[in-house]
């Protein structure tokens, strides 16, 4: 509803809340604070969860003020004339702030308790559903923000005519016979719960809402509104994930007073998620690093002194020199973290790393995605689907099968575009995950696999398809190489429903029946993400469910499409040829983890140096490996935002600006969308963009010929460096300025080319590739497999044709991925990786009752561990920074089901222990019957020297050495653990 | 003009002083002169005086705020605060340090007056807070019965509402003070009707019992201590030989009985 009702034609007015489209994202609990500033503890609304606690289902809704005929909080007011009033015409109940007492009489009295309290101003708050912004003829602010839609503001009658116009269900919530304005909307399904609100214990603990409450929030939350009215508005993104939100940054004065989303931009139409708003709490943060520190203390300690940039600069690189005389130049490693932004990890670093000569240089992709990414190499020629996230393209799909892929709370923007398109036009979702996630709860099934079996799935799935001949032939035979011999290879291997069964806990039928459908949709988008990437079996898994989309023809077309996050950022910048020191040695592993031998033992050679750009001593799997090594280094030297457990070891602290104070684009977009960010604020204290570090580092060694004084201006180095290649080459600050919305779609060639909604489409020919390559595969075809391509398997010990394997820690004996060579070891140059890679070669260990789970299993190892993402408010470390973020998700939790806490003896919000082979973590327990029996979950994210709610990070369970042999990705999602009471 | 703000920090400085001071007082007054110790003493008995009058202040706050005639109710709180505290402290030097009597029991109404009212500020309010989207009566599927009932309530309140207020919409409306003093048999009826609805919501019943019974019994305290100060002011201007001890009688009196 966009319109907004005048006051010459005042109709009582209501929000909308659907729930079928909440994910309970929380983007209306920020928005709401950021336009009222409501500080810690102060609500107008919030999310919360339906379900019953034994019964596996999951539904959100939104609480806010429901602006009653009858105001139960109205009448309990017992200042006469009230504090609080209601609109006659528009039905609006406010708090009248200059009467109120604070007497709480309208919270006590409110049967939906949706009156909210400031404990700090002493009096009520409650939604007033916005009534500045409904004066200058704006929607609220929590529905313009919502990611779903799922909050729609208007009319009451218009509201309701619309929801009957769709064919919805209106819940009956008038208990109280009140006479709530809120109109809710029932959800499609109709055993999808609907009753019994309540809020994961943990949440609200008030042990964990108290250290929030205890500082008062930095500007602007808590100041007037004159105070934070904006004067000006610049439009940019959020530089936080894959869903490169458009942003419209609001200032008064120098101030940022507010982050919204961009109502003009044409796809995403002003939705944002959560973490983008809450980047206003990154920006005036009292946490952040502020200075260049030096260390005084031991490693670890903390202790820290004060030094001038030119100091910590000029030191940093003597250092750098005598290691390099000492060591070589691979002595060095960079480990550049996405924080970092991508400007500077795939340009400014990768610059460096060329001139001084170290092929240790590296992102997160080892974690997160270089499976896939090795995976869309291999089959499609480039990393990424070809679709966008337009009506016409993913919008017009049939079916949605997710694998592994929670969307709504990792790229909660996008999920709210698709589930919208998916009410819209009717089309089904199937998901694929040990958890009921926020995605699963929307999908029409969901199937709990046993975490790590996706590719028994993907092989029985292709089987029941290829047996049955409900492929697509005609696209088989045009467009797939190695499509017979691949055939072949799944029906003489047997991968049948009634294999897969007993492997992924999914009955046959069920299989069949997914089957089926996906080959009968016109349009079937197979999604998949970290559940799918992160084993190590990742890159063959992802090949699998690859040529399941493949083979039901859904490749290069609208509406069809397997769909891994994200595609990639075609930046590749190259030093002059003469200027590039070509590194003696290949670099030791593509994943930072088999750094740690190197540098802990010297083997293969030693890596003496590390200069990290995000936080290795949270992020890295099998952290305690990470920090033997990390002590043995000579230098280490830490660029960041926020002090954590890294700085805590670093030699050198350096603070670095972000986002909207360097200037930069955002992270690499599933919609191949690049977004500019313009730099509008100076960065706080002495803190400087990463470029700015690089630049000034790499004058100290001679590279400024290269590097050079001028691309501290992030706008010159993007025109002149960044976009010299055929994807990216239209994409110039002229063009990317031309637009409100501050993105463009790649690829574009030229300035004035289009941009291309769907890629690959029939007849077309790919970017930078041969005429008439609809793929940019060399054959310009989607090769499943070749001989050549089976030679490269072959160097690591594997075959192309895609035999299955699992996780070596499993409740069940499967075959395993068993890797040759150690870290320490040379390995074999790797195939599969620029620059010159070593790797462990891997063999397939058939399942055996004497197997490395079994021995777990007899220590006691009964329970599986999956670990991942936490909620949409939190990215990795950086939000835990941010108070708001830990207001609404406090403590590090352990998902677990209420039979297997019962039998434990555990209750909802209880201090649990998780112990797997490799360590041991405490978290608290959030009971949720939308999880295998079998499982546990524990995000991401947490630290130990975090502010508000400390814990020692999950990777402390992790494994380093259970790898990917092909694209060195590790395993997160499948280890077996034990869990005990604290 | 800014407007004075309570604060916590301003609340917490004000509290610490008044008890700072007493305990000061109580340590102290052994030093003093013996008028500063005897009860009754004309400094005493002027203390005491000063006190009660600032004790009115709170008084007179409950009813401004419910008068209708209050144009800013937020500074008659503050104003209840500060002449609670300075009154409080008044009183507990008029009282001599002699805790061990009858009067002693008004002295410990303030001290619980002034605790809840304090631990209301400090800790209820982020409690209530808390309180948001925590009723699990929300969202229930309907209980007919409840409505029913409810129903009933709400025909009976209309009923009457056209006798108590004839424009009032009932959706709207609560007794008010006026009404009450203007025409207290229907105002009442109509209170009892309204605690009958609120019953039924089980709004109160669904907190913490702190929570919900706190301002209950802040305000049933309050009231008991003004009885209790009346009583206190009757005795001693009628009944000052008894309250004596049938010994001297150091203050102002009417009759000495």
């Amino acid at each position: 509803m966009s319109a907004v009702p005048t006051a010459a034609g005042a109709a009582r007015l209501a929000l909308l809340i659907d729930t079928e489209r909440c994910t309970g994202c929380k983007s209306c609990e920020v928005a709401c604070k950021q336009e009222h500033r409501l500080g810690p503890g102060e609500a107008r609304n919030r999310v919360l969860w339906l379900g019953e606690p034994e019964r596996a289902g999951l539904s959100f809704l939104t609480l806010a003020c429901q602006h009653c005929e009858r105001p139960a909080c109205l009448r309990a007011c017992p200042v006469h004339p009230k504090a609080i009033e209601k609109d006659p015409l528009t039905g609006v109940v406010r708090v009248n702030e200059s009467r109120c007492t604070g007497c709480g009489e309208c919270v006590i009295a409110c049967p939906y308790s949706a009156m909210g309290f400031d404990a700090r101003g002493h009096h009520a708050v409650k939604c007033d559903l916005c009534e500045d912004r409904r004066a200058r003829g704006e929607t609220t602010a929590c529905a313009s923000v919502c990611p779903t839609r799922a909050i729609r503001f208007g009319p009451r009658d218009a509201l309701i005519a619309e929801a009957h116009s769709e064919g919805r269900r209106l819940r009956d919530n008038d208990d109280f016979l009140l006479g709530p304005a809120t109109v809710y909307l029932e959800r499609v399904r109709a055993d999808a719960p609907s009753s019994s609100p309540q809020r994961p214990a943990f949440m609200d603990a008030p042990a964990a809402q108290a250290v929030v409450q205890r500082s008062p929030p930095a500007f602007p939350y808590g100041e007037t509104r004159t105070a934070t009215a904006s004067d000006r508005s610049v439009p940019g993104g959020c530089n936080i994930c894959f869903n490169c939100c458009s942003a419209t940054f609001h200032f008064r004065g120098e101030r940022l007073v507010r982050i919204t989303g961009n109502d003009a931009d044409p796809i995403l139409q002003g939705r944002v998620c959560p973490k983008s708003q809450l980047t206003l709490q990154l920006y005036d943060n009292p946490h952040r690093l502020r200075f260049p520190q030096k260390r005084v203390g031991v490693r670890g300690e903390g202790r820290f002194e004060r030094i001038s940039w030119s100091q910590a600069l000029d030191e940093i690189a003597e250092r750098l020199k005598a290691l390099r005389a000492a060591h070589g130049p691979e002595a060095l490693a960079l480990f550049i973290g996405t924080r970092t932004g991508m400007l500077d990890y795939l340009g400014t670093t990768r610059l460096f790393a060329q001139l001084w000569g170290t092929p240790n240089h590296e992102g997160t992709d080892p974690f997160c995605a270089s499976s896939k990414n090795v995976a869309y190499e291999l089959t499609q020629g480039r990393i990424g689907s070809g679709n966008s996230y337009t009506e016409s393209d993913l919008g017009a799909a049939q079916l949605y099968v997710y694998f592994g892929d929670n969307q709504a709370e990792t790229r909660p923007v996008y999920f709210g575009l698709l589930n919208g398109w998916r009410l819209q036009h009717g089309a089904k979702m199937v998901v694929i995950d040990p958890r009921l996630t926020a995605t699963a709860s929307k999908a029409d099934r969901w199937h709990a696999i046993r975490p790590g079996t996706d590719m028994a799935l993907g092989l029985a799935l292709c089987h029941h398809l290829l047996s049955e001949n409900l492929h697509d032939a005609r696209f088989c035979a045009d467009w797939l190489l190695g499509f017979a011999e691949w055939r072949r290879f799944i029906l003489e291997r047997g991968y049948s429903p009634e294999w897969a069964a007993p492997i992924t806990g999914i009955d046959a039928d069920e299989i069949r029946r997914l089957a089926t459908q996906i080959a009968a949709a016109d349009g079937c988008v197979i999604f998949a993400s970290r559940g799918i990437n992160q084993h190590s079996n990742g890159t063959q898994t992802n090949r699998v469910l690859m040529f399941l989309a493949a083979i039901t023809g859904n490749w290069g077309r609208r509406g069809g499409a397997y769909f891994n996050m994200s595609a990639s950022t075609p930046i590749a910048p190259n030093a002059p040829p003469e200027r590039r020191v070509k590194p003696s040695r290949p670099r030791v592993r593509r994943s930072p983890t088999g750094w740690t031998e190197a540098m802990r033992e010297g083997k293969p050679y030693p890596i003496r140096a590390l200069i990290a750009c995000n936080n290795p001593m949270a992020l890295w799997p099998g952290q305690t490996a990470a920090r033997d090594a990390f002590q043995a280094l000579d230098l280490l030297v830490h660029i960041e935002l926020f002090p954590n457990e890294t700085s805590a070891f670093a030699d050198y602290v350096l603070p670095a600006a972000t986002g909207i104070e360097k200037g930069e684009i955002g992270r690499a977009n599933d919609d191949r969308r690049i977004v500019w960010i313009d730099k509008m604020i100076e960065p706080p204290g002495e803190a400087k963009a990463d470029a700015w570090i690089w630049i000034e580092l790499g004058k100290r060694l001679g590279f400024d010929d290269v590097l050079k004084e001028q691309y501290k201006d992030p706008r010159v180095f993007w025109d002149e460096v960044c976009i010299d290649n055929d994807f990216l080459r239209g994409v110039t600050q002229k063009r990317l300025h031309s637009v409100p919305w501050r993105w463009v779609r790649q690829p574009v060639a030229s300035e004035d080319a289009p941009e291309i909604e769907t890629l690959y489409l029939e007849g077309s020919t790919a970017a930078a590739a041969p005429p008439g390559h609809r793929f940019p595969t060399p054959s310009g075809k989607l090769e499943f497999w070749t001989e050549a391509l089976d030679a490269k398997f072959a160097q690591l010990g594997l075959s192309a044709l895609p035999e299955f394997y699992s996780e070596r820690e499993q409740l069940v004996d499967l075959p395993y991925m068993e890797l040759v060579d150690s870290d320490a070891d040379v390995g074999v140059i790797s195939p599969f990786c620029r620059p010159d890679t070593s790797s462990a070669r891997g063999r397939i260990r058939a399942a055996s009752a004497d197997g490395p789970g079994a021995v777990l299993r007899a220590q006691g190892f009964d329970t599986e561990l999956v670990t991942g993402r936490p909620p949409a408010a939190h990215f990795h470390s950086l939000t835990h920074y941010f108070w708001q973020a830990q207001e609404m998700w406090p403590d590090l939790y352990c998902q677990i089901h209420p039979r297997k806490a019962a039998t434990l003896g555990i209750g909802d919000g209880a201090r649990l222990r998780i112990e797997t082979a490799h360590g041991a973590i405490d978290a608290v327990a959030w009971l949720h019957a939308g999880i295998r029996e079998s499982a546990v979950f524990i995000p991401i994210g947490w630290g130990e020297r975090q502010p508000y709610h400390p814990w020692r990070s999950v990777n402390f369970l992790t494994d380093k050495n259970q790898r990917d042999p092909i694209s060195d990705q590790t395993n997160l999602k499948s280890l077996l653990c034990r869990v005990r009471p604290v | 003009m800014p407007q004075f703000k309570l604060t916590n920090t301003v609340l917490v400085a004000l509290v610490t002083v008044t008890v700072v001071a007493i305990l000061g007082w109580l340590v102290l007054r052994g030093a003093l002169p013996p008028a500063w110790r005897t009860p009754g003493s004309p400094p005493l008995y002027l203390c005491g005086l000063a006190g009660a009058l600032l004790l009115l202040v709170p008084a007179a706050f409950a009813f401004a705020k419910r008068g209708g005639h209050s144009r800013r109710p937020v500074a008659w709180f503050n104003a209840h605060v500060i002449c609670a505290c300075l009154g409080s402290a008044l009183i507990v030097v008029h009282s001599a340090g002699h805790l061990g009597r009858a009067p002693a029991l008004m002295v410990l109404a303030l001290v619980i007056l002034g605790a809840l009212g304090l631990w209301a500020r400090l800790r209820a309010a982020r409690l209530l807070a808390a309180t948001f989207g925590s009723k699990v009566a929300v969202f229930a599927p309907p209980d007919a019965a409840t409505r029913a009932r409810l129903q009933r309530v709400l025909e009976r309140k209309r009923a009457l509402l056209p006798a108590l207020a004839p424009d009032a919409n009932e959706g709207t409306f609560s007794v008010t003070l006026p009404l009450l003093l203007r025409n207290p048999g229907a105002a009442l009826a109509y209170r009892a009707l309204e605690r009958e609805e609120t019953r039924l919501l089980g709004t109160r019943r669904a907190l913490p019992a702190a929570l919900a019974g706190w301002r209950p019994l802040h305000l049933a305290l309050a009231w008991i201590f003004v009885a209790g100060v009346v009583i206190h002011v009757v005795t001693v201007t009628f009944f000052a030989g008894y309250v004596a001890d049938y010994g001297p009688i150091g203050w102002w009196h009417l009759t000495a009985w």
